[in-house]
C-alpha cells in the first residue's frame, strides 16, 4: 500500500541549510568509466569509445556523453551502496521518513564538454524544498551541484537535480 | 553521427530526427553499471518496493532517458557545436521493452555575444503519444561566416 501514513514537516532548520555548501568530492573521467556509460545509454557514436577518433575532432580524448559528469570516488562506508552517490560531511539532513524514490528531473549547464582524463571536484548544496499531500505524500527535494576541473580550476557543469520522496 | 548542422541552415519548426529505443532489462543493467545507479527498481521484479509505490513491473531510469534526450541533442549540435544545457522533467513512467521516442523541434535561434544559439523542446514519448519526459536545451551551432 502507498505510504500514505507517513507525515512530513518542512521546518525553519531545514531551510536553513539552503545554499549550505557540502565538503567537495572527487569525481573520476576514466576512458573505461566513458565506454560503459555509452554503452549503458547504447550509443555507437565512436566519438566515445576511439580516442584517436576523438583527438582527430579537436577533443583532448573520448567525450562523455550528456548526463555523464564522471563516477565519484567510492569509498566503502562512505558512499551510498545502491547510488553511489558520497554521503559526506557537511551536506543537509532531512532525516526524510520515505522508502521509495524517484527521480523528479534533470537541468545540467555545460561550460565545457567532460572528457577521459578529467578529474572533477564536486560540491552540492540543498536548493529547494517542496511537500505535497494530496493524494500521495511527496517530499521534492532540489540540489544543486557544481562540478570543478581540477587540473584547471574552472567551473565545466552545474547540475540540478529534484528527487522525489514518496 | 549525422551530418553536421550549421547556425544558417537550421530552422525553427526544423524537427530533430526521432531517435526511438525499446531498453530491455540487459540494456538497463548496462546502464547501472555505467551510471553507478543500482536501484533494483529497475531490473528486479521482486523488488519489494515496487508494489508500495504503485508499480507492478521495472521502470526505465529516468536518467536513462534523460541520456536518451542527450545523445539527440548532442547529435544536433555535431563536433563543432556545444551544447550549453539540457534539462528535463520526469512526468511519466516507462516499462522496460516497450518503445520510447525521443523527439525535439527548433524553437528559436539568435545571435548573442558573438555565439550562434539556437533553442530547443525535446522530449520522450510513448507508443501512446504521451510525453513522459519533455525538456529544453541551448545549444550553440558553427556558422558558415
Amino acid at each position: 500500500m502507498p505510504d500514505t501514513e507517513t507525515k512530513f514537516e518542512i521546518t525553519d532548520e531545514m531551510r536553513a541549510q539552503y545554499g549550505v555548501d557540502s565538503a567537495p568530492w572527487t569525481y573520476e573521467v576514466t576512458t573505461t568509466s566513458v565506454r560503459m556509460y555509452a554503452r549503458g545509454i547504447g550509443s555507437d557514436d565512436p566519438i566515445h569509445y576511439d580516442v584517436e577518433f576523438a583527438k582527430a575532432q579537436g577533443f583532448r580524448s573520448i567525450v562523455a556523453p550528456l548526463g555523464y559528469i564522471g563516477t565519484p570516488v567510492y569509498l566503502p562506508g562512505k558512499n551510498d551502496p545502491t547510488f553511489g552517490f558520497p554521503r559526506r560531511e557537511g551536506g543537509p539532513r532531512l532525516n526524510i521518513p520515505f522508502r521509495g524514490l524517484l527521480d523528479g528531473g534533470t537541468e545540467t549547464e555545460y561550460f565545457d564538454y567532460i572528457c577521459a582524463g578529467d578529474v572533477l571536484a564536486e560540491t552540492s548544496h540543498l536548493a529547494d524544498l517542496k511537500y505535497r499531500e494530496t493524494g500521495r505524500p511527496m517530499l521534492f527535494v532540489t540540489n544543486e551541484s557544481v562540478y570543478t576541473n581540477v587540473a584547471t580550476g574552472k567551473v565545466v557543469v552545474k547540475q540540478r537535480l529534484t528527487s522525489i520522496h514518496m | 553521427m549525422a551530418d553536421q548542422n550549421y547556425f544558417e541552415d537550421v530552422a525553427v519548426g526544423q524537427k530533430l530526427p526521432p531517435l526511438t529505443i525499446a531498453p530491455d532489462k540487459q540494456q538497463l543493467v548496462k546502464f547501472a553499471a555505467g551510471s553507478g545507479d543500482f536501484n533494483p527498481l529497475h531490473f528486479d521484479e521482486n523488488f519489494p518496493m515496487l508494489k508500495p509505490m504503485g508499480l507492478s513491473e521495472n521502470i526505465v531510469h529516468g536518467r536513462f532517458k534523460y541520456a536518451q534526450v542527450g545523445r539527440a541533442v548532442f547529435a544536433f549540435a555535431g563536433y563543432k557545436g556545444r551544447v550549453q544545457r539540457f534539462g528535463v522533467s520526469y512526468r511519466g513512467m516507462d516499462p522496460l521493452n516497450k518503445e520510447i521516442t525521443v523527439n525535439g523541434v527548433v524553437t528559436a535561434k539568435r545571435q548573442e555575444g558573438g555565439e550562434h544559439i539556437v533553442e530547443l523542446d525535446v522530449w520522450t514519448e510513448n507508443a501512446d503519444g504521451q510525453k513522459t519526459t519533455p525538456g529544453t536545451a541551448v545549444v550553440v551551432l558553427p556558422s558558415r561566416e
